[in-house]
């Protein structure tokens, strides 16, 4: 029997909030997504050695893709955002490679675990659920024209120097206009 | 109707250079979740949001034009974007229900 070549589409899709916590004690920073329907910033508990305070909420979503031919699904609740690569350090080598694919007239998209206390960089999305993302997003669009490129977020040397831009809605639930970010994501 | 059409027709204003293209329906939203989530292609994005985050967004889903709507200020940098991107960035003074309806009255949506 062929294999599906697979059509996929956005489903169950859930909005709330991802989370940005910091610990004022060791400065880790961790990352999680809620349903609540206001994430207010400021809340602060201890968990065991850490003194947990949230510092930044994004109004975000999460989906799951399924294959219209075959039902096939693959839940994406790994998944914090998406980053779009628009500009970088020279050395960065994302951006490298961003360079590269945009003269081809593809553009380059980070795909971004959840941050945990244990590690300096994102959690992994695993290779075939980045596949998976990229040929939804070009099933999409007219690729003769230009293209999608998903990558692991693992290809950045620091996640503190990332200037990528975060597809997320950040402070949409306060009054005042996002602050224009002129630093990396976390410092 | 293409994006051409429909800045003649509607009086928008162009904030950058770019390849029109026809349009499929309109979308309105200020969430770029709410955008990445349900726009569809060839959707004509009516938005009052204006970070520069919506020309990412609207290059993923490839929307045929944001319309930032209300007469909102552009901020610069959204407009460069939009130009480094050839994503179709317009400008409205009219509300979005106000612009939604002539919209509707061209048979779009």
């Amino acid at each position: 029997m062929p294999e599906c070549p697979h059509t996929w589409e956005m489903t169950n899709i859930r909005f709330g909030f991802v989370v940005f916590e910091k610990c004022h004690h060791c400065g880790r920073v961790r990352t999680f997504f809620t349903r609540e329907d206001i994430a207010l910033l400021g809340d602060k508990y201890r968990e065991g050695t850490h003194f947990w305070s949230r510092v930044e909420n994004a109004q975000s979503f999460r989906f799951d893709l399924r294959c219209r031919s075959c039902g096939m699904l693959e839940k994406f609740d790994d998944l914090m955002g998406l980053l779009y690569c628009t500009a970088c350090r020279p050395e960065c080598k994302v951006d490298i490679l961003r360079r590269e694919l945009e003269a081809q007239g593809t553009h380059v998209v980070l795909a971004c675990g959840f941050l945990t206390e244990n590690r300096r960089r994102p959690e992994q999305v695993a290779g075939h659920k980045i596949e998976m993302l990229a040929s939804y997003f070009n099933q999409r669009r007219d690729v003769s024209r230009s293209r999608i490129a998903v990558l692991p977020f693992d290809l950045e040397d620091g996640l503190s120097h990332c200037m990528g831009e975060f597809l997320h809605d950040v402070g949409m639930i306060s009054q005042e206009p996002p602050e224009i970010r002129k630093t990396p994501l976390w410092q | 109707m293409d994006t051409r059409e429909l800045i003649e027709r509607l009086q928008l204003k162009q904030l950058n250079q770019f390849k029109h293209r026809s349009i499929d329906g309109v979308f309105i939203s200020d969430m770029v979740s709410d955008t990445m989530a349900r726009a569809r292609p060839g959707n004509l994005w009516l938005t009052m949001q204006t970070y520069k985050s919506i020309i990412p967004a609207a290059n993923l889903v490839d929307v045929a034009a944001v319309v930032v709507t209300s007469g909102k200020e552009v901020p610069a940098e959204t407009v460069e974007l939009a130009a480094r991107y050839a994503v179709p960035l317009l400008w409205s003074e009219l509300p979005t229900f106000e612009l939604a309806v002539k919209l509707h009255a061209l048979g779009i949506g």
